[in-house]
């Protein structure tokens, strides 16, 4: 588009907040260029795009990580230049980043405190009971209860995420830009937190939605602009879009459907788990996978999801069970047990459990692997660059050369980097914990192609997943956990949101396990 | 996802740290020739390896510790220890070639049990370094008294006193055999790539299925190892064993190794890196104190390295990112 578009709801008086031809560029690549955005108070704009189109860059830019190179930021009409995020904060700009930024130690009501003014007493010392006074007064505006003198780490990543809007809140921010806020969150805390956006909205704050999920753009936001390769491509209120326009918008290119799922014989049982229990982490798991099946498990974070795979795959080993991979019991002690009996786990958390950032594509994939790849301890580049070229054809990871570190990837690539890097060892049984965590649309169908490809290569597949769209359209069948025991089985005919999300709330509807 | 090219063209001068080292290095000998006059000769060059090829060859070690994130602060007190047990060895009644098995033992097994103590009790290097830091000096001196022996045969002096060819002290060639077979082990075998695995992140190589437990005790191990070796030549080149050998030796080689561009948090760091550290530290004490100045100065230079080096190594990074 040459003519540069403003995203502006209503016409009049200044916005609260604007941005104005906005440019940055690192080196000679434009991250971001000819930004025009406004927001109104009350107003919920959600920014979408591909990993790379400039979303993140634009939003840094307004909260003054970044300087802009061209244009600027506006306050109530008035130009204004952030040296830091100091500046901007004090502004009335405030972002929750992706990661939780908090001190897990510390209370809900010293992390609201932290970098801002603390109540004193009369002689100086640091009023307590005031400052937990005001947490928890911000803490139920959110609509939220709980101990504010409890330390963060004893809550769950959703109730995170809501101290970290309580903290912009109490630094009075008038806009608040929340990047994939629901990346870590189940569908009932998503809603959750969309209650207290309405909450924010109702009270005059402005905010920025940054998401890859789709389906939360239509149900939160007033105004959707779509990024693609940093500039902004589309913009206007919610109304005007529907799924397949906001694809097509942020790829560029009609997009047929985002799940791949043939239909394929299921054969014989090649995995099983029975009883398995660790602690009070899980217990009596009991579940069976056969080859050429997906099998979906669905829960809530915390409920045991990921220990179970986990303990399956030798990191923190079960106290008892069994597990049988085609039809021979496997003493799983350790990871390089569980991969020498064919099981291969896919880590939720892609940058610090799957991939070395700093390694280059070709040493990530390779990592398992190496020893295939070395005589007498010496490792042969060629026979492992010969390795890595072909993974990442066969995982079409594109854009950048075997040698250059996945730190510079895109998440979308990085996460094909590491599915290539999981399955470097032809593993029979696959374990994938949140395979589309943080990727884009794009990338995101190009996983589903990679795991019914898998399919129908026999594999015995298990889909960690906490989106219930992604896992009831892949998995032919879903167990649910609930507090670290199975509380729910459905075979496809069976599956329905409801039924699944009772079960992981831990309540029974008439599916008995 | 942001900076991709940027990040690119300049990590594009970051091997070139090694060549500004070296850089660094000729200048140094430049400015030190040139304000100290007769301190530039081959001979003399030469000649002063023995001042720092064991604190150079500890350095090997050091540098895959620290690049796996640990450290060790054993290692001053281990040659003292080695060197102790060597000498009184002999001088309880033991042939002079298997007292130094026997030290040699010794110092691989103090070595293996710093490992041991890191891995298994999941202690920080730190903490368990400081330790056997006390503990080995303690033993040395427990074991010597305030003594020391010194009545070695004639052809112990092989190790430290000898040259090849008149012009190339022995101990020089050690530390090139062993700095080339590290450098070597560092960039081209598994063992190096899971070294560089654990120290950018451990809980990924455990997830990729390498055991980091037993890297990591392999690493203490060859340190301590390293630490017999040099405890051998240290012993040989002054003719004297006694516990007081080794005195902060520990801060020498760390700051060798920083300077050389390994960080101190760990995940990156080469040997050639390292060799270049051990050159400029031990080059610039040798001009001072060629050119008259105090011995007590060295520490002083020590410690400016260590910070200096340290900073650099952030500084860098923090361009790179």
């Amino acid at each position: 588009m040459a003519e540069p578009m403003t995203a502006s709801g209503v016409s009049g008086e200044a916005p609260a907040f604007a941005v104005r031809g906005l440019g940055k560029h690192f080196g000679g690549i434009h991250a971001c260029r000819e930004i025009e955005l406004e927001f109104r108070a009350g107003e919920v704009l959600a920014i979408l795009g591909e990993n790379g189109a400039g979303k993140s860059t634009t939003v840094k830019c307004l909260h003054g990580l970044y300087q802009p190179d061209e244009g600027q930021v506006e306050v109530s009409g008035r130009a204004v230049h952030f040296r830091s995020p100091r500046d901007a904060e004090a502004a009335g700009i405030s972002m929750i980043p992706q990661e939780l930024d908090l001190f897990p130690d510390l209370s809900i009501a010293e992390n609201l405190f932290l970098g801002q003014k603390r109540p004193r007493r009369p002689w100086g010392g640091f009023d307590q009971r005031a400052m937990n006074r005001q947490a928890r007064e911000v803490m139920a505006a959110l609509g939220v209860d709980v101990d504010v003198t409890a330390p963060v780490k004893t809550f769950s990543a959703a109730t995170g995420r809501l101290v970290e809007i309580a903290r912009a809140l109490n630094r009075d921010a008038r806009l608040i830009i929340m990047d994939e806020p629901t990346a870590a969150l189940t569908e009932k805390e998503t809603e959750n937190l969309f209650e207290v956006i309405r909450r924010l909205k109702a009270a005059g704050v402005s905010i920025i939605y940054i998401t890859h999920r789709l389906n939360e753009c239509f149900t939160i936001s007033d105004r959707i602009v779509v990024m693609r390769d940093g500039r902004l491509i589309r913009s206007g209120p919610a109304e005007e879009f529907t799924i397949g326009s906001l694809v097509d918008a942020m790829v560029g290119r009609p997009l047929e459907t985002l799940y791949s799922r043939h239909s394929r014989p299921i054969g014989d049982v090649v995995f099983e788990v029975r009883g398995l229990t660790l602690g009070n982490v899980f217990s009596n798991v009991d579940f069976e996978v056969r080859s050429g099946e997906v099998l979906g498990v669905s829960g809530l974070i915390g409920s045991g999801r990921s220990e179970m795979a986990q303990a399956i795959y030798g990191i923190a080993p079960a106290d008892r069970g069994e597990i049988i991979v085609d039809r021979k019991s496997v003493d799983v002690r350790s990871v390089s047990d569980a991969l020498a009996s064919g099981i291969a786990y896919l880590p939720e958390e892609r940058r610090s459990q799957g991939l070395i950032l700093p390694f280059t594509i070709a040493a990530n994939m390779s990592l398992s692997v190496l020893a295939l790849f070395s005589r007498l301890g010496f490792v042969n580049r060629k026979l492992e660059d010969g390795f890595a070229s072909e993974s990442a054809r066969r995982f079409t990871v594109t854009g950048a050369a075997l040698s250059s570190p996945v730190e510079n990837l895109s998440g979308g690539n990085q996460q094909k980097v590491l599915i290539a890097k999981v399955l470097a060892l032809d593993p029979k049984v696959v374990i994938l914990d949140e395979p589309t965590r943080g990727v884009d649309v794009g990338a995101k169908s190009e996983v589903y192609r990679i795991i019914d490809d898998l399919a129908a290569r026999n594999k015995a597949i298990v889909v960690i997943s906490s989106e219930m769209n992604e896992v009831m359209s892949i998995s032919d069948r879903i167990i649910v956990m609930h507090e670290g025991r199975i509380s729910g089985r459905f075979t496809r005919d069976e599956f329905s949101q409801q039924a699944i999300g009772a079960a992981a709330a831990g309540q029974r509807l008439h599916h008995a396990a | 996802m942001d900076v991709p090219r940027a990040a690119d063209f300049l990590r594009s001068f970051r091997p070139s740290r090694t060549t500004g080292l070296f850089v660094l290095f000729v200048v140094e000998i430049a400015l030190i020739s040139a304000a100290v006059p007769g301190y530039f000769s081959v001979y003399g060059l030469l000649d002063a390896s023995r001042q720092f090829v064991e604190a150079g060859i500890i350095a090997l070690g050091m540098t895959l510790v620290i690049i796996t994130g640990g450290i060790d602060l054993s290692v001053g007190s281990l040659l003292a220890l080695v060197s102790v047990t060597i000498g009184f060895g002999m001088d309880a009644g033991l042939p002079l070639w298997l007292a130094i098995l026997a030290g040699m033992g010794v110092g691989t097994l103090c070595g293996f049990f710093n490992g041991v103590m890191v891995t298994a009790l999941r202690l920080h290097p730190l903490v368990v370094t400081l330790g056997t830091f006390a503990l080995f000096r303690g033993i040395a001196f427990a074991v010597s008294g305030a003594g020391a022996v010194s009545n070695f045969p004639a052809w112990f002096g092989v190790f430290g006193q000898t040259t090849i060819g008149g012009l190339v002290p022995v101990q020089l060639v050690f530390f090139v055999v062993l700095a080339a077979a590290f450098a070597i082990m560092l960039a081209r075998t598994r063992f190096g790539r899971y070294v560089y695995a654990i120290g950018n992140n451990e809980v990924t190589a455990r997830f990729s299925g390498l055991d980091t437990d037993r890297a990591k005790i392999a690493i203490y191990t060859l340190t301590g190892w390293l630490v017999s070796i040099a405890a051998v030549i240290h012993t040989s080149r002054i003719s004297s064993a006694r516990a007081n050998a080794g005195f902060v030796l520990e801060l020498t080689v760390i700051a060798m190794v920083v300077l050389g561009g390994t960080r101190i948090t760990g995940g990156s760091g080469t040997i050639l890196g390292t060799v270049m550290g051990v050159l400029i530290l031990s080059y610039l004490q040798d001009g001072l104190l060629f050119a008259g100045v105090r011995s007590d100065w060295g520490l002083v230079v020590v410690g400016a390295f260590l910070i200096v080096g340290v900073f650099i190594n952030e500084f860098f990074r923090k361009e790179t990112r």
